[in-house]
Formats: C-alpha cells, sequence, structure tokens
C-alpha cells in the first residue's frame, strides 16, 4: 500500500472525542444555567446589582452633567436639552407637513372624483377610506412636541 | 507525509481558521441588501417599499405591510440574498412595504405604543395605500412589533386591514412563573423609572443582556464553539455571519415605550384583560376583526408559546389560524429551514386572501 492510499482514506480526526465532551458538557452546562437564571434569587440580585450602581453612579453623573453645561455655555454651544428641543420641534413639523400631504392626496382624489373623464389612476390612489379625510393630527400630540 | 509536513499543515490550517474568525467578529456582513425606495419618513421612522420583480398584473393588488420590533433592526426579514423574507415575498408576487422605526434618540425617550400606533402607523398606512392605490392591505407584526399591529388592528377595524399576520406575538402575561423576563422585570427586582430616569431610553446593551442571559451558554460560549467547528463550511460561515451582523447591531428603546411595555403588559396584563388605554381610549380586542394567522416558535425562550396563543378566543376574527412551527424567536424567520416552512405557510395563508375578490372582514 502506497502513502497516496493512506492519505486517500478516512481521516481520523483526533478532536472528534473532545468535541464530542465539549458538547455534552455545555448541554449539561446550559440546562444549569437556564435554571440558574429563571429563578427568584437570580432576578434579586441582578436587580440589586443595577440598582446599587444607578445609586452609585449617581452623583457622579450629576457632576458631570453640570460640569459639562457649563463648559458648553463657556464655548456659546446649545447645552444637550436645547439641543432635544429643537429635534421635538423638527418632529412636530415634520408632522404637520404629513398632514398637509394627507389633506392634499384628499384634494387631488376629490378632484379626479369630479372629473370622471380624466383617464388614469388618480394621483392619491384609489379608494382612501373616509378616516383619511380628516387631519391625523387630532392634538394629542406626543409629549414635548408640542410647538414651542 | 513527514511529521515536519504535517505539523506545518495543522498550523497553516489552524492560521487559516483563526483569520476567518477574526474576519467573521470584527467585519460586518451585507444584510437588508433587497431593492427598495424610501417612501415616507417621520422622525426616525421610515417606510420602504420594496422594488417588485413580478409585472403589477400577476402581483397580488393588497400590499403587504411589514412591522418588526422597536429594540432591533428589521433588515432582519432581509437578512441575506437567497435567504431573505422579503426576497421571498417580493418574488411571490407580494407589494411589500417595510416600517423600519430607527434609532430613538434622546428627544424621543417619551415615545409610546400611543404614539407609534396613533401617530406613525396611520400616517406611514395612508403613504402605503396611497402609493400601492389600494385601499386594503395585509400587516404582518413580529414580536413587539405584533403588540403594535395588534392594537392597531383593535383600535383601527375599519381602515382596511384584511389580513393580520402575528410572529411570536408576546400579547399574554397571565402567567408570569413561565416568563423569564416577567420575573426579572416584576416591581420586586426592577425599578424601571429609575433606570429610565437615568438613562431617557432603556439602552440597547440592557436589552441586548437580557435577550442573551436567557440561555447565556448558548449565547456567550456554545454560539462560538459551533462557529469554530464550521469555519471550512463557507455556507454556513456566510449565515453565521450575517445573523451575527444582525444581532450585534443593538440600540436603545423609546424610554416610553419600555415603561409601558413593563408596567402595562408584563406586570399587568391589561391588553388581555381590556385594560389598556392608549391616548384615554380603551382597546377592545373583540374590535379586531381582520383575518388572523397566529405564527408560534414551540421552543421560543423569548415569547413562550403561552403568550401568544390567548389571541384567537379574544379577538372578533372570524378567520383565523394557527401555526405551530419548531424553532425559536428568530430562527422560525431567519433560520436555515425557514424558506421550506414557515415562509411557504405564510404565502400560502396570505395568498388566498390578497385578492380583491375575497371576503372583507372589515365592512
Amino acid at each position: 500500500m502506497t502513502a497516496e492510499h493512506v492519505d486517500a482514506g478516512p481521516q481520523v480526526d483526533p478532536f472528534e472525542a473532545f468535541r464530542g465532551m465539549r458538547d455534552k458538557y455545555l448541554e449539561s452546562m446550559s440546562k444549569v444555567m437556564i435554571d440558574a437564571v429563571n429563578t427568584e434569587e437570580y432576578a434579586q440580585a441582578t436587580g440589586a446589582m443595577l440598582n446599587n450602581y444607578l445609586t452609585l453612579s449617581a452623583p457622579f453623573r450629576e457632576a458631570l452633567d453640570k460640569a459639562m453645561l457649563m463648559a458648553l455655555e463657556q464655548f456659546s454651544l446649545p447645552s444637550r436639552q436645547q439641543v432635544i428641543a429643537l429635534a421635538e420641534r423638527f418632529t412636530n413639523l415634520e408632522m404637520r407637513l404629513d398632514d398637509i400631504d394627507a389633506k392634499l392626496d384628499c384634494v387631488l382624489e376629490s378632484r379626479s372624483a369630479s372629473q370622471p373623464s380624466a383617464a388614469g389612476v388618480s394621483p392619491g390612489g384609489a379608494g382612501h377610506s373616509s378616516s383619511e379625510a380628516r387631519p391625523l393630527h387630532q392634538g394629542n400630540s406626543r409629549k414635548g412636541q408640542r410647538p414651542k | 507525509m513527514t511529521p515536519a509536513t504535517a505539523s506545518s499543515n495543522n498550523w497553516s490550517v489552524l492560521e487559516r481558521k483563526l483569520g476567518t474568525f477574526n474576519r467573521l467578529m470584527t467585519t460586518k456582513a451585507a444584510i437588508g441588501q433587497t431593492p427598495k425606495d424610501l417612501i415616507w419618513t417621520l422622525n426616525k421612522a421610515k417606510l420602504y417599499r420594496y422594488v417588485p420583480v413580478v409585472p403589477a398584473e400577476a402581483r397580488h393588488p393588497v400590499p403587504l405591510l411589514l412591522v418588526f420590533a422597536l429594540m432591533n433592526r428589521p433588515t432582519i426579514m432581509d437578512l441575506r440574498r437567497g435567504h431573505s423574507f422579503v426576497e421571498y415575498m417580493v418574488g411571490r408576487g407580494y407589494d411589500v412595504y417595510l416600517l423600519d422605526w430607527g434609532v430613538p434618540g434622546p428627544e424621543d425617550k417619551d415615545l409610546k405604543f400611543d404614539d407609534y400606533v396613533l401617530d406613525y402607523m396611520p400616517r406611514a398606512i395612508r403613504k402605503m395605500k396611497s402609493v400601492s392605490g389600494s385601499s386594503e392591505f395585509s400587516m404582518l407584526g413580529w414580536c413587539i412589533g405584533a403588540i403594535l399591529t395588534t392594537i392597531y388592528a383593535a383600535m383601527r377595524p375599519n381602515d382596511g386591514l384584511r389580513n393580520l399576520l402575528l410572529l411570536t406575538a408576546p400579547l399574554d402575561f397571565s402567567n408570569p412563573e413561565k416568563l423569564t423576563f416577567a420575573r426579572w422585570t416584576d416591581e420586586k427586582c426592577f425599578d424601571v423609572d429609575k433606570v429610565l430616569a437615568t438613562f431617557g431610553n432603556m439602552p440597547g446593551e440592557m436589552i441586548d443582556y437580557g435577550a442573551k442571559a436567557l440561555k447565556p451558554v448558548e449565547n456567550y460560549v456554545t454560539n462560538f464553539c459551533k462557529l469554530w467547528d464550521n469555519l471550512d463550511d463557507p455556507r454556513a460561515i456566510e449565515a453565521w455571519h450575517a445573523m451575527n451582523t444582525w444581532v450585534t447591531d443593538i440600540f436603545p428603546m423609546a424610554g416610553g415605550a419600555y415603561r409601558q411595555l413593563i408596567v402595562d403588559f408584563y406586570r399587568n396584563n391589561r391588553l388581555m384583560k381590556g385594560e389598556l388605554k392608549i391616548r384615554g381610549e380603551l382597546v377592545h380586542l373583540n374590535r379586531l376583526r381582520a383575518n388572523l394567522f397566529n405564527v408560534i416558535a414551540e421552543a421560543d425562550h423569548i415569547t413562550p408559546p403561552c403568550q401568544s396563543e390567548a389571541i384567537l378566543s379574544k379577538v372578533g376574527s372570524t378567520d383565523t389560524e394557527i401555526y405551530r412551527v419548531r424553532g425559536g424567536h428568530i430562527g422560525i424567520m431567519a433560520g436555515s429551514s425557514a424558506h421550506k416552512q414557515t415562509w411557504p405557510h405564510i404565502d400560502r395563508w396570505l395568498g388566498a386572501r390578497s385578492d380583491l375578490s375575497g371576503p372583507q372582514p372589515y365592512m
């Protein structure tokens, strides 16, 4: 038998047994861990850790926020709150534009309906439900997004 | 082969595997590649229309809107070429739209389910109707997207929703002892207001940890061992790379919506009890009349089957069907057998109800 024939035969993987053991170990560990995280004790322990972290880090975060606010003021840059307020106003404007878009669709639809001779599909599409005729924004705007 | 040559080969194999492993861990796969057009935006939300590949006359006239969860990218529905639910549905002749909620910023910390359901969804749906030219539509909600679509369907029963498909829908929280998340977020253990007062939005890292900690050994150890074992299989590593790219793309969930999820759903089960109020209006599930297809993943550790089963007894729909599939929360739609199991079942059910001649459940 030549060396070539030996190479062409089924190769023995020395790690196969190791992999089998590893998989069995991981499978059993997995069951143990799933049971462990599904206990009241785990829930309470993680909750306590999170709570402690939030409590202990609060003074540092507040100090950092104050320092950042002062630094931004010194550089005449807008604060985080000001940027947030601006973003909220943009969203509010977007909603108003979307309302106008909806009304325009309704106008175009009613125009095309009143001109039955005009062939083709209406620009606003066909058969909108009656709910679309009213503005979508009905005064219940999301918090913090009313015009400032 | 001399021992020296064999040893050299072993080292080169190891080096190659390490190189591949390193590439997979440090690069992003191309996901969400099916061609699409952006047709509407509001704040961070975007509505896409996938470019149809089937001629208009052969397409289903009722468009399909996909709504995914708030805390992960919806690209899971369009994971990779040749293995994408979106690509499959577009190829089957559906006019497919995707509502991408986007990444909430600090200015969105007060966004609630109320805003998503009553501000964002009606506007996106109006635009979809306008573009598609159809007054009727189908909607598919997955995970928290299923909560949003269910609430919408119950609150706007006359809006033209013909078919509602729910995937792994966490709607019923009446069995907290079976829900690990419910145990972790119980008010005795978890101060949701303190967390949100600190961070504003719920940090993506905490959500990611929560999801992975349900099965810590699988997610932190076994996953990588299996990858190592399959590094010589190009198909396996391509699938792993795409999934890892999606899993590691984490972002926060709007604080207001997260508080509602914990307080109204996990702690008080208000939707199923008929006590959930959206902008002051009670959500009555019996007002939901759309044809309903409920997909339940039997091995789902995030949304166990018991959370999705009770909805059918609460809704007013007459055409309902449950489809149980072996698999996990994500695997049923993005796993290697999804294209043989879940997708064809969805197509079969939806296809029979997506022609204009069919019954209109909302009339």
